[in-house]
C-alpha cells in the first residue's frame, strides 16, 4: 500500500502540474463518441458513456509538443483557434512565445495565396480542433507544413502529425493546455524567466 | 549518379507531389518524412533513432 503511494508521488513529481490541477481543469473529460485514431489515448469509459482520456499521455504529449515547437523559429509558428473558448488562450500563447495567432474565422487562402494581403508562410501549424480548424489544416497540407493538434476523443487525426490528447472544448482545459505549452516552450528555449503569466491570464472571459 | 531520394517513414514510398511533410522528431530532432497517404490515413510512424511513435 505504501509502495503504491510512493510510486504515485514519484509519477506526480514528473508531471508538469499536479494531477489534481489537470483533473480540476477537466483535461481528461472526453466526449460520448470515440474514434479509432484516439483509442490509444482513452483511459476508460464512464457509466454514462463518456470517454475519459489518459492524463499521463496528455502530460507526456505536452512535453513532447513543447520540445517540438521550441525547435522552430517562434515567428514561424502559427496558432489557430476558431473555437471561442480557445481564442484567448491561443492569443496569449502566441504572445508569450512570440508566435502568430489567427483566432476566430480563418480566412481561406491565408496560407496558399501570395497575393492575399494577410498571406502567411509559417513552418508549423498548431490547431485547437482539427475538425473546427479544418480549413487551416487543409491549407497546411497544400503547403506541406507539419500540423500539431489538440484532439479530443471524437476527433479524427487525419493529416495531423502530432496529437495532444485533451479536452479541446472546455474553457479551463484549453486555458491550462496553452499555458503549459507556453511555459514549456519557453523553458526549452531557456527563456523561462520571460514567462510571468498565471493560468488565469490565459483564461477566456465571459 | 544515384541520387538519395526521400522516403516515407511509415510505408517507404518515395515522396513526390504535394501533401507530404518533413519535420523534426519531437523527442530527438531526427528528420521524419511522411507521405500524403499516411498522413491522411493517420498511419503511425516511429522514429528510427529514439523510438518515438506518432501521431
Amino acid at each position: 500500500m505504501e509502495e503504491d503511494a510512493i510510486e504515485t508521488t514519484v509519477e506526480e513529481h514528473n508531471m508538469l502540474v499536479p494531477i489534481d490541477e489537470y483533473l480540476a481543469a477537466g483535461i481528461h473529460i472526453g466526449t460520448q463518441q470515440k474514434t479509432s485514431s484516439m483509442k490509444d489515448y482513452i483511459y476508460r469509459v464512464r457509466t454514462d458513456g463518456l470517454y475519459v482520456l489518459d492524463v499521463q499521455a496528455t502530460d507526456l504529449r505536452i512535453k513532447q509538443a513543447a520540445k517540438f515547437l521550441a525547435r522552430y523559429d517562434p515567428s514561424n509558428i502559427l496558432v489557430i483557434s476558431a473555437r471561442q473558448y480557445g481564442q484567448r488562450p491561443a492569443s496569449m500563447f502566441a504572445k508569450s512565445v512570440r508566435a502568430k495567432a489567427i483566432v476566430g474565422r480563418f480566412i481561406p487562402n491565408t496560407l496558399t495565396n501570395p497575393m492575399f494581403s494577410e498571406y502567411l508562410e509559417p513552418d508549423v501549424l498548431m490547431v485547437t480542433d482539427p475538425n473546427g480548424d479544418g480549413q487551416a489544416v487543409n491549407e497546411a497540407i497544400d503547403v506541406g507544413i507539419p500540423v500539431v493538434a489538440l484532439c479530443d476523443t471524437n476527433n479524427l487525426t487525419s493529416n495531423v502529425d502530432l496529437v495532444i490528447p485533451t479536452n479541446n472544448k472546455g474553457r479551463k482545459a484549453l486555458t491550462l493546455i496553452y499555458w503549459l505549452l507556453a511555459r514549456e516552450v519557453l523553458r526549452h528555449r531557456n527563456e523561462e524567466d520571460r514567462f510571468r503569466y498565471t493560468v488565469s491570464d490565459f483564461e477566456m472571459e465571459f | 549518379m544515384t541520387e538519395e531520394t526521400e522516403k516515407c517513414i511509415s510505408c517507404g514510398v518515395t515522396l513526390a507531389g504535394k501533401g507530404w511533410v518533413r519535420f523534426p522528431c519531437p523527442e530527438c530532432g531526427t528528420i521524419i518524412s511522411r507521405c500524403a497517404r499516411c498522413r491522411k490515413q493517420s498511419n503511425s510512424y516511429t522514429c528510427k533513432r529514439c523510438g518515438f511513435t506518432g501521431p
